[in-house]
């Protein structure tokens, strides 16, 4: 090897990764983002997702966290929820607007909408309108970070302000008055959300909590069929 | 297989402290065996785990169990070819770190990890201190001592539910159980630092049966992984079983295959054909599965449907304890008196089933009537079921040391210990699946109500708790129930097996 060359391999290497970087396509703004992964989340075939509330809830708010596959309308999930000390294991499924709940014991049984509604109605979250996905265009002065590792995937942390009334539809739970604030990670050029956070005084004006949503399986078909009753 | 060094030097040594360091390091360790059986609920609810997937709390119990058994076999060789104070010290260490994950633990997962860590790095102690201690007396000497290790490895075990219960009930809450053992744990190493430095040990190469205990081990986590029920209400059985089982069995077979053939076995399979050995074996096996389905069911039993905390559970199984160490000293003593292990073994563990079948009877009153002065009869039944599994204790061990001879002993001891182990991992890992399955069953048509469904839904739903009440009893009911039936089987063997004691022979 001839004296010299690794320096200039080096220098070479060094000047072609800078022209690359400095030459590649820039990532859209942070509201161009949002909007960009608001429509991909919302048109897509199915999803997994994983819930958790961290931080002050209340009696109030019996939800701790909640997992399962999604391709709204339709979901199937495995819900949490604190009684007491204890933590309860449910699990949920929203098929063509009927409602199928399996508690402690049991088989599964159909639930009306007021029943739901009294403990959970995980439609809600990823509603065309009302749900998250939505929520991300409604989120006011975003600003974008730089790439960070997400569940194994680089995304652009994207910061903004939700307001109170806002959550309260997502979640009626949380409280109407606050302001809040969220923060998403989304991934470039395929626009999927990884993860949506939201913290403030959700559910207490005075105490802090944390709702974190984790995605995967992004477009892999879900389809939910009604369970056997009984 | 233990063989002590006969060496002049170590002898020198303080040997008092080195057993009293050691043995205080073992004694940490078997406290965190059943520390957990008090503690389950508020460590599952930590991890957060739904009190109504009790499955997954299985795990945190088999993984120890199954840690401490597959290092059994192979540490008392490291400690031969290392040095005994330093693999006491490295394993000590071990089981420390174990301690940590479990204590930090976020998820279940590395709640288990730190488990089966603690289980390894603490059942490597006891054939080190075995050994240890069978290096620094000599052979006259030694059954005292060995028994003295033995023993205050069942007492830690015993105490441990106890110790978890109070820790738990406390302000600090469960992880204390295991953030403590880290100072307890750096202590023994600080102290015992000069002797793990000093070259003084006696060190010398040793062949090691890996292959032998790699066979071993994996026969028992195939065997636990296949008896997992991970989902109850559709299985008794893990998933894989139809596949797991069988390889489980293909394993322990090589297992006894090579164990013949290898020049250096863990254990001298040619003894089984010995029915002395084998039946006290086996005794041995089914009475530890029975004190492991006290230890866990009596205190989850105390919770779910006395709604007592973990404390109040602890304290309850602290009855049956209690009748550990008396059962234990009056089957020694019967034994001696009346000659024969094969009677006193028998009844012990009649005695024990007889206790089971009481407590399979228990119902939501049962902890109420007074029999004399503050003593209940609950508080009889379970002092009787302790009063039992301590009594085949002296019987069955002696007559499975008589059946190994002088220069086994320590094997021996060991692989009481092993087999004990075995029983408690099997039959609880039997006992949890088959129980669930069955409360599930009892239950598939149980509907909870729902609010605003029915207008008298307090009513329904006072109703629906007593039936789930009854389910849960009735699960308990068929579980001891069960037990009691293994423990007869247990007394028909030792009944038929067990040799009677050597005659003394007189120096």
């Amino acid at each position: 090897m001839r004296p010299g060359s690794p320096p200039r391999v080096l220098a070479a290497g060094l000047a072609l990764a800078m022209t690359i970087s400095a030459c590649g396509p820039q990532p859209p703004d942070g509201a161009t983002l949002l909007k960009q992964s608001s429509q991909r989340m919302l048109q897509l075939k199915g999803f997994h997702f994983q819930m958790q509330i961290n931080g002050f809830t209340g009696p109030g708010e019996p939800v701790q966290s909640a997992q399962g596959d999604a391709h709204p309308p339709d979901l199937h999930a495995k819900v949490i929820l604190k009684e007491g000390a204890v933590l309860l294991e449910v699990e949920v499924i929203f098929n063509a607007d009927k409602i199928y709940l399996k508690s402690f014991t049991g088989g599964w049984q159909q639930l009306t909408a007021a029943q739901v509604a009294q403990f959970f109605d995980a439609r809600l979250l990823f509603d065309q309108q009302a749900g998250l996905f939505a929520a991300m265009r409604d989120t006011t002065s975003p600003s974008r970070g730089n790439s960070e590792k997400v569940n194994g995937h680089d995304a652009f942390p994207v910061e903004g302000t939700l307001q109170g009334p806002r959550m309260h539809q997502l979640l009626p739970l949380i409280r109407e008055q606050g302001t809040y604030h969220a923060t998403y990670w989304i991934e470039t050029p395929s626009n999927n959300l990884w993860r949506a956070r939201v913290t403030g005084n959700l559910f207490d004006a005075s105490q802090a909590a944390t709702i974190v949503f984790d995605f995967s399986n992004h477009d892999h078909p879900v389809s939910v069929s009604p369970p056997p009753l009984g | 297989m233990i063989t002590p060094f006969r060496s002049a030097r170590l002898r020198s040594v303080n040997r008092p402290a080195l057993l009293a360091l050691t043995g205080a390091g073992l004694f940490l360790a078997s406290l965190d065996a059943y520390v957990v059986v008090t503690a389950l609920l508020p460590m599952l609810t930590s991890v957060h785990i739904a009190v109504n997937r009790p499955e997954q709390a299985t795990p945190i119990i088999t993984g120890f169990l199954l840690g401490y058994l597959a290092v059994m076999p192979i540490a008392g060789g490291l400690s031969d070819r290392f040095g005994r104070i330093r693999v006491f010290a490295a394993c000590l260490t071990l089981f420390a770190f174990g301690s940590f994950l479990t204590a930090s633990a976020p998820s279940l997962s590395q709640l288990v990890t730190g488990r089966l860590l603690q289980g390894a790095g603490g059942g490597a102690l006891v054939p080190a201190v075995l050994a240890l201690a069978a290096d620094l007396y000599p052979a006259g000497d030694r059954s005292p001592v060995l028994g003295a290790v033995s023993a205050l490895q069942e007492i830690g075990s015993v105490l441990g539910p106890l110790w978890g219960g109070l820790v738990t009930a406390s302000s600090f809450g469960w992880t204390w159980i295991f953030w403590l053992n880290i100072p307890a744990a750096a202590v023994i190493i600080w102290a015992l630092w000069p002797e793990v430095r000093s070259r003084r040990e006696e060190r010398r190469p040793t062949s090691l049966d890996w292959v032998g205990a790699l066979l071993a081990t994996a026969g028992l986590a195939l065997l636990t992984l296949a008896l997992y029920a991970a989902n109850p209400e559709q299985s008794p059985v893990g998933a894989g079983f139809i596949w797991q089982a069988p390889l489980s069995v293909l394993c322990f077979a090589l297992f006894i295959w090579y164990e013949r053939r290898t020049s250096h076995p863990l254990i001298n399979v040619r003894r089984f054909r010995d029915s002395s050995f084998s039946g006290s074996a086996l005794t041995n096996a089914i009475a530890g599965a029975g004190l492991m389905v006290g230890l866990v069911y009596i205190p989850v039993l105390a919770n779910a449907v006395f709604s007592m905390n973990a404390s109040g559970s602890a304290l309850l199984l602290v009855r049956l304890m209690l009748g550990i160490p008396v059962g234990a000293l009056l089957g020694g003593w019967l034994a001696y008196r009346l000659r024969s292990y094969r009677v006193v073994a028998a009844l012990g563990l009649v005695l024990a089933a007889i206790g089971f079948l009481m407590l399979s009877g228990w119902n939501e009153g049962s902890l109420k009537p007074h029999l004399i002065g503050p003593l209940t009869l609950a508080d009889g039944e379970l002092f009787l079921t302790g009063l039992g599994l301590g009594m085949e204790i002296a019987p069955v061990s002696a007559a499975l040391l008589d059946a190994v001879g002088e220069a086994e002993r320590g094997a021996g001891a060991s692989f009481l210990i092993v087999m004990r182990l075995v029983g408690m991992l099997v039959g609880f890992s039997l006992v949890a699946g088959f129980g669930l399955w069955e409360f599930h069953r009892a239950t598939a048509h149980l509907l909870p109500p729902l609010p605003g469904l029915n207008l008298d839904f307090a009513t329904q739903f006072a109703l629906y708790t007593l039936k789930v009440k009854q389910a849960i009893f009735d699960e308990y009911h068929l579980i001891f129930r069960v037990t009691a039936i293994a423990l007869l089987v247990g007394a028909a063997v030792a009944a038929a097996t067990l040799r009677p004691l050597a005659r003394p022979r007189w120096q």
